[in-house]
C-alpha cells in the first residue's frame, strides 16, 4: 500500500506540532496555590501530510485527547508551536484566527454529549456556515446542510428531527456532517468509534474513508483501539505518559517496531484467532500519572530493557530510518509483537 | 459427555418492565455448561449476554421477570429456589465479577475486610485450614476464638492476593479501593470471587474498562488461573479477540437468542450464521488488508417490538421468506456445532 492514499510522489505538509507542551496546574488550599502540574503534554512532535490518515494511539492519560484539543487551541498549549500549512497558530488571535480555525474539524467520541439537544440537525449544520459567514443567504445554507446530511448516509428528513431521535450510529453520522460544515482540509477524529458498537463501526469507518476520498480531506485519527488505528491509518504515532515514543508509517509500527513499549502494547491485543500461539510481552505494573513523570526515560519503570543509562537521560524522538521516529537510547532487537502477522491470510 | 453438565439453561425468556413496554431481553435462551470448561457469550450490547449472567446469578433488577424457562444448577433450579438459599450459592458455589470494580467493591471498607469477610462466613473452610496450619489444637470447628479466626481469615486471604499476582499482600490488605489502580482493584476482584472456590465463575466484560495493557495482564492471570482453577468459568464479553484466548466454546448472541453455538476454533474457522460471519467481517482485524470493512446494514432491532420471526432477518442478506414468521431453533449440524438459521434446517432433515 502507498504511503498516501490517492496522490503519491508530493507530499504536502499540512499540519507540524512541534514540541508542544500542555500543563494543567493542580492547585491546593485555600489560595490556590498551584502546587504542581499534570503534564498532559510533555514535548510533542509530529507533523501530518496532506491527503493522509495519521493515527495517534496510546493509553488513557498519554495525552492523546488534550493534543487533540490543544490542535484546535479548545485548549491553549503551555508551550510550544502548531503551524498549520507553515503558519503557526497558537498566537492568532480574533478574525485571522478564526479564518483558519475553520479549515479544521473535530468530531467527539461521545455523540450522546457533542450534539446539543435542544438543537435540531438542520440548524446544528447551519450554524457553523453562518458564524464564518460561508453562505450568503438561508436557501444557499438549507441546500448545503441537504447536501451535507445525504453525503454521511441519512435524508432530507432527519434534518429537522432532534438527537434524541437517533441511534448512536446516526448521531456519529450528524457529528461528521457537523465537521464538515466549514469545508474543513483536516479533520481531528477523537475516538469516533469507541461508543459504538462493532457492526455500526464498520459503517462509520466505511464512511469515514468515503469523504475522505471524496473531498480530499486529512484525519487525525486518535484512538486507542489498535486494530481501528491500523485499518485507518497510513502513518502511526504512539504516546506515553505525554510524549510521542515512535512514530511511523502504519506496516512498520505494526510489524517492526523499535520501540519496547510499541512492541508491548501491540503485543497486548487479542487476536480473534484461536489458532494462533504467541508468546505475549506483558509490562508490570500501571502507566505512571502523568503529574509524576519519571525521570530520565519515561518509560523506563516498566521497561523490560531498562538500564542504567534510561535512569539518567531522556532519550530524544531521533529518525532511525527516513520516516520511522524512535526515541529510546538503545538498538533493541525484538522478535515480530504477532508472529504471523503478515503471512495471515484470510 | 456421560456427565450431566454444571449449569443447563432451558428456553429461558425475560421480561423487562418499562413505561415505554415490555422489553423482551431473552427470548429463549438455551445452553449449558460443563464441568471445568470456559464457555466464553459474545455479542453487541443489548443482546442480553449480561442479563444472562444476572438470571443466573439471581441479581436481576426489580423490572425484570422470568416468563418461562430454567435454569438447572448441580440438580436445582435457580430461578425457582428461595433468596436465602440463591445467597448462599452466590456466597459459595457460583461467583461473578463485573466490568466495572469501582462499583462493586465497598468504599468504605479496607480490601482485608471485604476478602476476609469471604473466609468468616464459611467457618468450615477456616477449620481445615486452622488445621494444615497447625494453628489450632482443638480440632472442633467451633471452637476456633474470634481472633484465631480473624488470623487464619488473613492468612487465607494473603494465599488468594498470591494467586492473582498481587504483591506486597499485607499491604493491599489495609488499602481502601481508592488507593487501588484499576487493574489492582479488578484483581481484587478475582481474589475475592476465587476465595470462595466457586464451581461456577461469571466474569462479565472485565477487562473492558481497562487500558490495553493492563487488560494483557489480567488476561495473562486468567490464563494461568484457568489451569489452576478447576471450576466451570462462563465468560461475557464483546471482543471477539479476548474469547479467541481464553474460551473452549462460544455462543454468539443476537437480541435476546443463542444464534449459533460451537467449538471455539469450529466457530472461528466456520462460522455459519449470517451474523457470525457479518461481525467477523465487521472487525478491522490486524494483518488483514482491506480496503472497505464489511458492513451489516441497520441497527440493533428495539427489543419492544421485535421483529418477528428471526429476529435478525430485516438485516439479513440471505433472508428467506420463512425467516419472517418461523423462529429458527437451534439446530445441531455436527461436531457440537449447533445454529439457529433456516438456511441450514432443509439439508440436515
Amino acid at each position: 500500500m502507498p504511503p498516501l492514499r490517492g496522490r503519491e510522489g508530493m507530499t504536502q505538509r499540512i499540519l507540524e506540532v512541534k514540541n508542544v507542551t500542555k500543563w494543567f496546574p493542580i492547585t491546593a488550599g485555600l489560595l490556590g496555590r498551584t502546587s504542581g502540574y499534570v503534564k498532559a503534554l510533555d514535548g510533542v512532535d509530529l507533523d501530518v501530510n496532506k491527503g493522509e490518515t495519521f493515527g495517534l494511539v496510546g493509553e488513557s492519560g498519554s495525552g492523546k485527547t488534550t493534543l487533540g484539543r490543544c490542535i484546535l487551541r479548545l485548549y491553549q498549549p503551555t508551550s510550544g508551536e502548531i503551524a498549520y500549512r507553515g503558519q503557526d497558530i497558537t498566537k492568532l488571535k480574533g478574525e485571522t484566527f478564526e479564518k483558519i480555525r475553520r479549515k479544521f474539524g473535530i468530531v467527539f467520541q461521545d455523540p450522546y454529549a457533542s450534539l446539543d439537544p435542544r438543537q435540531t440537525v438542520k440548524s446544528a449544520l447551519i450554524e457553523p456556515m453562518k458564524y464564518h459567514k460561508l453562505v450568503r443567504n438561508n436557501e444557499e445554507a438549507m441546500s448545503k446542510a441537504k447536501e451535507l446530511i445525504k453525503r454521511v448516509g441519512l435524508n432530507e428528513d432527519h434534518l429537522y428531527r432532534f438527537p434524541h431521535e437517533f441511534s448512536g450510529g446516526q448521531r456519529q453520522r450528524i457529528a461528521v456532517a457537523r465537521a464538515l460544515t466549514t469545508d474543513p482540509d483536516i479533520i481531528i477524529l477523537d475516538e469516533p468509534t469507541s461508543f459504538l458498537d462493532v457492526s455500526v463501526q464498520a459503517q462509520i469507518l466505511n464512511l469515514l474513508s468515503d469523504l475522505q476520498e471524496e473531498l480530499d480531506l486529512t484525519y487525525l485519527f486518535i484512538s486507542h483501539n489498535l486494530s481501528v488505528i491500523e485499518h485507518m491509518s497510513n502513518r502511526v504515532g504512539v504516546m506515553y505518559l505525554g510524549k510521542i515514543v515512535e512514530a511511523a508509517p502504519k506496516e512498520i509500527v505494526y510489524r517492526k517496531p523499535e520501540h519496547p513499549y510499541t512492541h508491548a502494547l501491540i503485543s497486548a491485543l487479542p487476536i480473534p484467532d484461536p489458532a494462533l500461539s504467541r508468546q505475549r510481552v506483558v509490562l508490570a505494573g500501571d502507566i505512571p500519572s502523568p503529574a509524576n513523570i519519571p525521570h530520565g526515560c519515561r518509560f523506563r519503570t516498566r521497561c523490560p530493557y531498562a538500564k542504567d543509562a534510561c535512569t539518567e537521560s531522556e532519550p530524544a524522538l531521533e529518525t532511525r530510518q527516513p520516516g520511522h521516529l524512535v526515541s529510546c537510547h538503545f538498538d533493541l532487537k525484538m522478535p515480530a509483537p504477532i508472529p504471523s502477522l503478515g503471512t495471515a491470510s484470510r | 459427555m456421560s456427565e450431566a453438565p454444571l449449569l443447563q439453561i432451558n428456553h429461558v425468556k425475560l421480561d423487562f418492565h418499562t413505561y415505554a413496554g415490555e422489553v423482551k431481553a431473552l427470548d429463549g435462551v438455551t445452553f449449558n455448561i460443563k464441568r471445568g470448561e470456559a464457555l466464553g457469550l459474545v455479542g453487541e450490547s443489548g443482546c442480553g449476554k449480561s442479563v444472562t449472567a444476572l438470571s443466573i446469578t439471581g441479581l436481576l433488577p426489580e423490572n425484570a421477570s422470568v416468563t418461562s424457562g430454567e435454569i438447572l444448577f448441580a440438580g436445582k433450579n435457580l430461578l425457582t429456589i428461595r433468596n436465602d438459599e440463591m445467597r448462599k450459592i452466590r456466597a459459595g458455589q457460583i461467583a461473578m465479577v463485573f466490568q466495572d470494580p469501582t462499583t462493586f467493591l465497598n468504599p468504605v471498607l479496607t480490601i482485608g475486610e471485604q476478602l476476609e469477610e469471604v473466609f468468616l462466613l464459611n467457618p468450615a473452610r477456616l477449620a481445615s485450614a486452622a488445621l494444615e496450619n497447625g494453628q489450632s489444637k482443638n480440632k472442633t470447628k467451633s471452637s476456633l476464638s474470634k481472633s484465631e479466626q480473624r488470623k487464619i481469615a488473613k492468612l487465607l486471604s494473603i494465599d488468594v492476593l498470591k494467586q492473582v499476582r498481587l504483591g506486597d499482600q499485607d499491604r493491599v490488605l489495609t488499602q481502601y479501593p481508592h488507593e487501588l489502580s484499576g487493574g489492582m482493584r479488578q484483581r481484587c476482584m478475582i481474589a475475592m470471587a476465587l476465595a470462595r472456590n466457586p464451581d461456577l465463575f461469571i466474569a462479565d466484560e472485565i477487562t473492558t474498562a481497562l487500558d490495553v495493557t493492563i487488560q494483557a495482564q489480567i488476561l495473562e492471570l486468567l490464563r494461568d488461573l484457568k489451569r489452576e482453577f478447576h471450576g466451570s468459568t462462563l465468560l461475557i464479553t464483546h471482543d471477539l479477540g479476548i474469547v479467541a484466548e481464553l474460551c473452549d466454546r462460544v455462543g454468539v448472541m443476537y437480541a435476546g437468542n443463542i444464534v449459533e453455538l460451537a467449538d471455539v476454533r469450529e466457530l472461528f474457522a466456520n462460522p455459519l450464521h449470517p451474523y457470525t460471519k457479518g461481525l467477523m467481517r465487521a472487525i478491522p482485524m490486524l494483518g488483514r488488508e482491506l480496503d472497505r470493512l464489511e458492513t451489516i446494514q441497520g441497527t440493533v432491532p428495539d427489543l419492544i417490538n421485535p421483529p418477528s420471526g428471526c429476529r435478525f432477518h430485516p438485516r439479513c442478506p440471505f433472508v428467506l421468506e420463512k425467516c419472517k414468521s418461523v423462529k429458527p431453533e437451534l439446530l445441531d449440524v455436527g461436531k457440537g456445532h449447533t445454529v439457529a438459521c433456516h438456511l441450514y434446517g432443509e439439508e440436515k432433515a
